[in-house]
């Protein structure tokens, strides 16, 4: 039933999606052009630019408006810690997506992850 | 082929894939990737291909595509099947004349899938200006090997019984 050239086509098509695939997510780990804001009273204070050196690296964000430690992993981050009462910012634990937020709204301390380029989701129309 | 037999054995023809596609749209494979089809359509196109010829698949591809979007109401997934079909009918067409000695009609179905897939990408990638889109196209491919395999045997066994069958209808009694 399956000719010689059919199971060649079949492995060579095998493989070579297989690769890009690999090279695509490579692509898209590498150049995942991301950085997170901190921001206070509407104001950017720090921005932090995604490394594998600063992987498990904290970041205090001390303000007028109060204390928060901040914690960066592997292209997310969290608020470890916060003098703030309710604690939502630590509840809300990572976030990794461009456009994310973590807010703390008693310390006006906002966490966002940013793309470099701003660029949109893909948004799939139709097929 | 007599005229008005050939006509409606194309017309039936363009019918059986607009129920097929019609029934493929209820069934959630784009889990896998979006966009993703079982193209079971295609096995329609390819029977016509075998049995009519090229003309006449492009043909049945074409009007497919068409009536498919007075039923679904998709002005844009008609750009997208419309490209897809021109591109993979001609890549069918290709395969099938000059190298029907090195591939069956799974290899056929499966360069057919190809072909669909990349012109959707190439079509979806040029509407959007984004060119990021192709990196949709591994996984694409890869479900399109599967589903472009299921597809060339099914049109394997349909060809056989129904070459015989056309043959009789239209060449014996005129």
């Amino acid at each position: 039933m399956l000719t010689k050239g059919d199971k060649y086509l079949i492995l060579s098509i095998i493989i070579i999606s297989v690769l890009s695939l690999v090279y695509v997510k490579n692509l898209a780990v590498n150049h995942g052009k991301k950085y997170i804001s901190v921001q206070v009273n509407g104001e950017e204070v720090k921005r932090i630019f995604f490394d594998d050196k600063i992987i498990g690296k904290t970041y205090p964000i001390e303000t007028e408006y109060g204390y928060n430690l901040i914690e960066v992993a592997d292209g997310k981050v969290r608020v470890i810690e916060a003098d703030c009462p309710d604690q939502l910012d630590v509840k809300q634990g990572y976030i990794s997506k461009v456009g994310e937020v973590i807010v703390c709204l008693p310390n006006r301390l906002v966490i966002e992850i940013k793309g470099i380029h701003d660029e949109r989701d893909i948004d799939y129309m139709s097929h | 082929m007599g005229g008005i037999k050939r006509l409606i054995f194309l017309s039936l023809l363009v019918s059986i894939g607009l129920g097929l596609s019609v029934i493929e749209s209820m069934m959630p494979v784009s889990f896998v990737a979006p966009g993703a089809k079982l193209g079971l359509s295609n096995i329609v196109i390819l029977i016509t291909l075998v049995i009519f010829g090229f003309k006449d698949a492009l043909t049945v591809g074409i009007l497919k595509s068409i009536v498919l979007t007075l039923i679904t109401g998709g002005v844009i997934s008609f750009i997208y099947s419309l490209s897809g079909y021109i591109v993979s009918c001609i890549l069918m067409y290709f395969i099938y004349r000059n190298f029907s000695n090195i591939f069956s009609l799974i290899g056929v179905s499966i360069f057919g899938a190809l072909g669909h897939n990349f012109a959707q990408v190439l079509v979806a990638s040029l509407m959007m200006k984004n060119f990021r889109i192709f990196s949709y196209l591994p996984l694409l491919l890869l479900t399109g090997l599967f589903t472009g395999y299921f597809v060339g045997l099914a049109s394997m066994y349909i060809s056989r019984n129904l070459q015989k069958t056309f043959n009789n209808i239209f060449y014996t009694k005129g």
